[in-house]
């Protein structure tokens, strides 16, 4: 489903991804684990297509699609979602009309009518229940005010409403307590659909022990260095990356 | 400069047979007034970032033979024409005060609450460039309400200026409520100037709508003159194109334990020029004030231009007076976020502009003209202000 074949990129003029593979087939739970500045973040941003990251050379593709030449928000129809690890603030601008906005503009590329009001605020209701968010969001402006709780809980809530088939969870274990990690852990789990597909960037074990990953990478100076199952995020909990680093 | 004193010498007959004799009273020393300060230039402070003499580049016909229909105007109303709006202060006064034929009177006697506003819409129509001296007096005596709601129109391309002087005299625990909206062409000059003066316990609210213009100057003069005063300014203004939009407020507190709060919003696209220029003069028998003055602008292009300029005066020592204020881009991080949820560059920009300006518009008390303004900005943010839908406040239109 989605195929990333020997990504570089860059941002001002810096490289940080330095020949990036992987390939993720429908309903895999993919985690990438890294130190600060391996290129965790900047693999989300590239595949979102943040304007202010260069790629430099490589494919990706998706669903047979080339991504790298989409805008932002074509990648978004395509069914890519984006988790932020920080979760911007846009004051004035209300929850309901921005998911609205956002449904209804994912509506009009597969070529569907836009989602009438009441119904919209029915899914609306079911989907913030879930995580927990309660009724005043709809009215609230996007991440206005919000607790860095609030905020990570809001971007499962999207998430849902916008049902992706490729969800990339940059971080959103960061900031969390241990009950706001198990309802955002145990909401994605709610939330996911059967087949979608999701990669989880994370520095620890314990967002996993919620989202169960099937396959865990380690990525060190913006290349995949070590690939396995489940136990090699258990190791990496245990062990740090070091022991890794002088395997290279 | 001289052709409007030639025009006002060889015309004065004229004038003044289709005009009211209490208008006519007050034209020579407004002409001495207009001869001795002329156009303003960018040198005088008030008029810095405005080219006044741009405005008055066309060859303007001026109508001045419309027969009056004439109504006696309570002595109450006619012995403060011209108290508030000094001649000798301001050219655009002067010359308003010395070629005005029309004269919209509104008086609310004592006591009298109006619950439905007074509508003034103005529509300009001509076949050729046209030039228009208005003159609005209102009234409002001890502990009476009114709200005006007044609109201006442009129907066809084409050079249009008009002056236009305002005195509002708002009375003691009155109420008072303008709302002013402009739709004008890109032809259009507007330089208007309102005076308020505010009586103990009065209150007076003014909102500005800046939808569409060309070049527009706005002054709004308020003194707070009673004790308990208070006056609340708002302006909204959307330009783009050339558009040229100059808001200029002086809030004179004058008395003790008044109240001012002030907030212009402007979004300023392509290549259009927005100003701001907001003096807070607090004088030392006005303790107790409370002031709050913000201008914030956002600006979309690399072109478009702001100026601001808040000023806070305070010769009181106990007083409580914020002022402020900022100029911005349009958040690229919040618009990549809407991106990623599939929002359309353009749609997110305009989600930012109309979030932009709501917070003005929510301040509006007035319920259904608060949401016609959401309406009509988010409207004017899609581009779509040509065709009026269903409009019901700003009256008809083609």
């Amino acid at each position: 489903m989605l195929q990333i074949r020997n990504l570089h990129a860059s941002v001002g003029g810096k490289e940080i991804l330095k020949g990036i593979d992987l390939t993720v087939k429908p309903g895999e739970i993919h985690a990438l684990m890294g130190l600060n500045g391996a290129g965790k973040s900047t693999l989300s941003y590239v595949m979102a297509g943040h304007p202010a990251y260069t790629v430099t050379e490589g494919s990706v593709t998706y669903r047979g699609k080339d991504l790298l030449t989409m805008s932002p928000d074509e990648r978004a129809h395509e069914g890519i979602f984006l988790s932020f690890q920080q979760p911007v603030e846009i004051p004035g601008v209300m929850m309901f009309n921005f998911m609205r906005a956002a449904i209804n503009a994912k509506r009009k590329a597969s070529g569907q009518e836009p989602i009438g009001a009441s119904e919209f605020r029915t899914l609306m209701q079911e989907k913030r229940k879930l995580v927990g968010l309660d009724s005043r969001l709809a009215n609230r402006g996007v991440n206005e005010g919000f607790s860095g709780g609030e905020r990570k809980r809001n971007e499962i809530f999207q998430m849902a409403m916008l049902e992706p088939s490729l969800a990339i969870l940059d971080e959103t274990d960061s900031g969390l307590d241990v009950d706001a990690l198990r309802i955002v852990g145990e909401g994605f789990n709610r939330l996911r659909k059967e087949d979608t597909s999701a990669i989880v960037i994370t520095h620890y074990q314990r967002l996993l022990d919620y989202i169960r990953p099937d396959i865990v990478h380690v990525l060190i100076d913006g290349r995949i260095v070590k690939t396995g199952g489940p136990e090699l995020a258990t190791e990496i909990e245990q062990r740090g990356f070091d022991w890794i680093k002088e395997t290279l | 400069m001289n052709q409007y004193l030639e025009l006002f010498q060889e015309q004065r007959a004229l004038i003044d047979s289709n005009s009211l004799p209490l208008l006519n009273s007050c034209r020579e020393a407004a002409a001495e007034a207009f001869a001795r300060l002329g156009f303003p230039t960018k040198r005088v402070e008030r008029y810095k970032y405005t080219d006044v003499a741009s405005a008055f580049a066309p060859e303007y016909g001026l109508k001045l033979d419309t027969p009056l229909s004439q109504q006696t105007i309570p002595d109450v109303v006619a012995s403060r024409y011209g108290t508030l709006a000094d001649v000798n202060d301001d050219a655009i006064t002067a010359l308003n005060t010395m070629l005005a034929q029309e004269l919209t009177v509104v008086h609310i006697p004592a006591g009298e609450r109006r619950q439905q506003p007074i509508r003034l819409t103005r529509q300009l129509h001509s076949t050729v460039p046209l030039m228009q001296n208005r003159r609005l007096i209102v009234v409002v005596e001890e502990g009476a309400e009114v709200s005006l709601l007044m609109s201006d129109q442009t129907d066809d391309d084409q050079d249009f200026l008009t002056t236009q002087v305002t005195e509002i005299f708002v009375g003691k625990g009155a109420s008072v409520e303008v709302y002013d909206i402009e739709r004008t062409n890109a032809r259009c000059h507007r330089l208007h100037q309102l005076y308020a003066d505010v009586s103990a316990g009065g209150r007076f609210l003014h909102t500005s709508f800046t939808a569409t213009c060309g070049l527009t100057r706005n002054t709004t003069n308020v003194r707070l003159s009673g004790e308990g005063a208070s006056t609340e300014l708002l302006g909204t203004a959307i330009i783009d194109g050339q558009q040229h939009c100059d808001n200029n407020t002086l809030i004179d507190h004058a008395a003790p334990g008044c109240k001012s709060h002030e907030l212009y919003k402007y979004v300023a696209d392509e290549h259009a020029t927005g100003a701001f220029a907001g003096r807070v003069l607090v004088r030392q028998e006005a303790q107790q004030t409370e002031s709050q003055e913000t201008n914030a602008n956002l600006v979309c292009t690399p072109w478009a231009r702001i100026y601001t300029q808040p000023m806070l005066e305070i010769y009181a020592d106990d007083v409580q007076c914020s002022h402020g204020s900022t100029v911005g881009q349009m958040n690229e991080a919040a618009l990549f976020y809407m991106q990623q949820r599939g929002i359309g560059a353009d749609e997110a920009r305009l989600l930012l502009k109309q979030a932009f300006t709501a917070d003005v518009l929510n301040l509006i008390p007035f319920e259904p003209l608060r949401d016609w303004l959401r309406n009509l900005a988010n409207r004017r943010f899609e581009g779509d202000l040509n065709h009026c839908r269903t409009c019901q406040l700003c009256g008809p239109t083609k």
